[in-house]
């Protein structure tokens, strides 16, 4: 490898409640990232009001911009290709960043790709460490819970999805129950930790041999015993109930995972998404692969912390491999709200 | 000064090229259904049919609202960026501003509205004077009921003596009878006035002071719907938008 120039991509990520700007070096190396977070305004409404949110990601997309190339310190001229999340998400929040990414495309004439933002999450391992393939993750966030096969970087398909709630999702309604603000997945893994699994929930769907996951059940199952010791004064511990909800969605959550890596046997195993900042889930999916016979356990990549949220880096890392493969977007480049990875065929029988 | 200006405030995208005080080139999608995936492709085409590169225009203009949040969006994301990565100017116009700049009577008022369902209207009045800048506001942009609106045109009309209005926008003319009860001689805009044109906005940013791109946002004129509520449910204050964001 001689003289092969770097490739440094321009991404842009507002899919949701953060707007973020970043630079990205090979799809390796970040270096800058910029995330504004809207949190404090929605959490006025208890969740995220898409019309709230496409106004605020407008108010900040030209200065994250600026300060996505001043504190990479490079200049347009340096940028290769310009990169944006064009779905899934909220329509009205998505089309800023795909406004925006396009207007810049055309004023510097640097291409243009349009990156899945599940594929982002997912390739936010790869700004970790490399990813060999195949490798299977777990995509877990407030509205995606996805086991997903990766033939090579840019072939990634579905092999087990949710049937209702996200786990994501499952975590905020229950957290709004116990009066936890939006977004609650961070509260309830702490109180887990002081808590036990006392009160048995349901694992649904834990036994059948697909991949597929169900979590309106155990939310159901949650907030009934709730209201119940509710209308009987009865006062329930409030680390116990985290400790019994959390432990009946990684139970899941590892469970399924780990049957799909026996079968897929990846080189890797990447978890992404919201979720995948879970302390409890983090843990359980190292001890489970740990255990595993010494030639079935992958290499696992379990993005940092603050990469398991929105940002527009994982987009940079993901777009990288876009690049290389020539995937470029023209000017009619649309959002997407509910564009899907591609499911695997044998999910398709 | 060679100006690029663009509605996508309704459902007509509108592109246009301005020299000066002229108009060079006007696009138009009428009930386009896509503004996002028409926008740049029309001002490609623009441009490339007038041998002009994007970092030839001196000035980017665009209808600021009211219109479609979403729609308003696009536009205005498209020229923040443009503008900030050219180093041009930026210039947000009034789409109201823009549908009456499309009548030329004098001694009438124009009323220009965006039809906000049940009876209300995104709705402003504007008059022509002796000026070279466009028609000027006497009726300031806002959300309004219809009743609310016909009673401060019949005021203003009383006041001014005027005795001719033109509705022009959309959604007045299912209004005619509620109209007819004013008591003032009015007639509705055409088919061609009733749109917004990209090639008026860029004769009224000719003359407009440009904004600073990072500045620029649409101009709603409404607060959401949970924006509302929740000031209503809590009896909290609203706060600049720029308290609730903040980088991580
Ligand atoms: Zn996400």
């Amino acid at each position: 490898m001689v003289n092969k120039k770097d490739i440094r991509i321009l991404a842009f990520e507002s899919s949701c409640d953060e707007t973020s700007a970043s630079v990205v070096k090979n799809g390796r190396e970040i270096e800058s990232l910029i995330v504004a977070t809207q949190i404090k305004s929605h959490q006025r409404f208890g969740g995220v009001v898409p019309e709230v949110a496409s106004r605020h990601h407008i108010e900040v997309i030209t200065q994250i911009t600026n300060e996505a190339l001043k504190e990479a310190h490079v200049a347009w001229k340096d940028i290769d290709a310009i990169a944006v999340t064009y779905g899934p998400g909220l329509v009205g929040a998505l089309l800023i960043g795909v406004s925006a990414a396009k207007a810049a495309s055309m004023a510097t004439g640097i291409p243009l790709i349009g990156v899945d933002h599940i594929m982002g999450h997912i390739m936010a391992a790869q700004l970790k460490e490399e990813i060999a393939y195949p490798a299977l993750a777990l995509q877990v966030s407030g509205g995606h819970t996805e086991i997903v096969l990766l033939k090579d970087p840019t072939h990634l398909e579905i092999v087990g999805d949710t049937r209702d709630d996200a786990a994501g999702e499952a975590y905020d309604k229950i957290g709004r129950v116990l009066g936890v603000n939006y977004p609650a997945g961070k509260t309830i893994d702490e109180w887990a930790q002081k808590g036990k699994d006392t009160f048995e929930f349901p694992r649904a769907m834990i036994k059948e041999d697909d991949y597929d996951f169900s979590f309106s059940g155990l939310k159901s199952a949650f907030i009934n015993t709730y209201h119940h010791a509710e209308q009987i004064h009865q006062n329930l511990n409030k680390y116990d109930l985290a400790a019994s909800f959390q432990a009946a969605v990684i139970d899941v959550l590892a469970t399924k995972t780990i049957r799909a890596i026996k079968q897929y046997a990846p080189k890797t195993f990447i978890m992404g998404g919201g979720v995948a900042a879970n302390h409890g889930l983090r843990e359980r999916m190292n001890h489970e692969i740990a255990n595993l016979p010494r030639n079935l356990q992958p290499k696992v990549i379990l993005p940092e912390l603050k990469l398991c949220g929105d940002n527009a880096a994982m987009i940079g890392a993901a777009a990288y491999n876009l690049y290389q493969e020539g995937k470029f977007a023209d000017l009619t480049l649309d959002a997407d709200p509910s564009l899907e990875l591609p499911y695997a065929s044998e999910m398709l029988q | 000064m060679k100006i690029l200006s663009m509605s996508t405030a309704t459902n007509n995208l509108s592109v246009a090229l301005n020299d000066d005080s002229k108009i060079i080139a006007e696009k138009n999608e009428y009930d386009a259904r896509n503004h996002s995936s028409h926008l740049d492709p029309l001002i490609d085409q623009i441009l490339k049919e007038h041998n002009l590169k994007l970092a030839e225009i001196d000035r980017f203009a665009v209808a600021i609202g009211p219109g479609s949040y979403t729609g308003l969006r696009i536009g205005v994301t498209t020229v923040k960026m443009f503008a900030s990565i050219l180093h041009k100017d930026v210039v947000g116009i009034s789409t109201l501003q823009a549908l009456a700049a499309s009548c030329a009577e004098e001694g009438t008022l124009i009323v220009a509205g965006i039809d906000a369902r049940n009876d209300n209207y995104f709705a402003g009045a504007y008059i022509n004077k002796e000026n070279d800048w466009g028609p000027e506001c006497v009726i300031p942009d806002g959300h309004y009921h219809i009743d609310t609106l016909l009673s401060a045109v019949a005021e203003y009309c009383a006041d001014n003596n005027l005795e001719n209005v033109i509705y022009v926008g959309s959604g007045f003319e299912k209004q005619e009878e509620t109209i007819k009860k004013t008591n003032i001689s009015f007639s509705f805009g055409t088919e061609k006035q009733n749109v917004v044109h990209a090639g008026l906005i860029g004769k009224l940013a000719l003359n407009a002071q440009p904004d600073d791109p990072d500045q620029l946002l649409p101009n709603y004129l409404r607060r959401t719907q949970a924006e509302i509520d929740w000031h209503n449910k809590t009896g909290e204050a609203y706060k600049p938008d720029s308290n609730y964001v903040e980088e991580v």
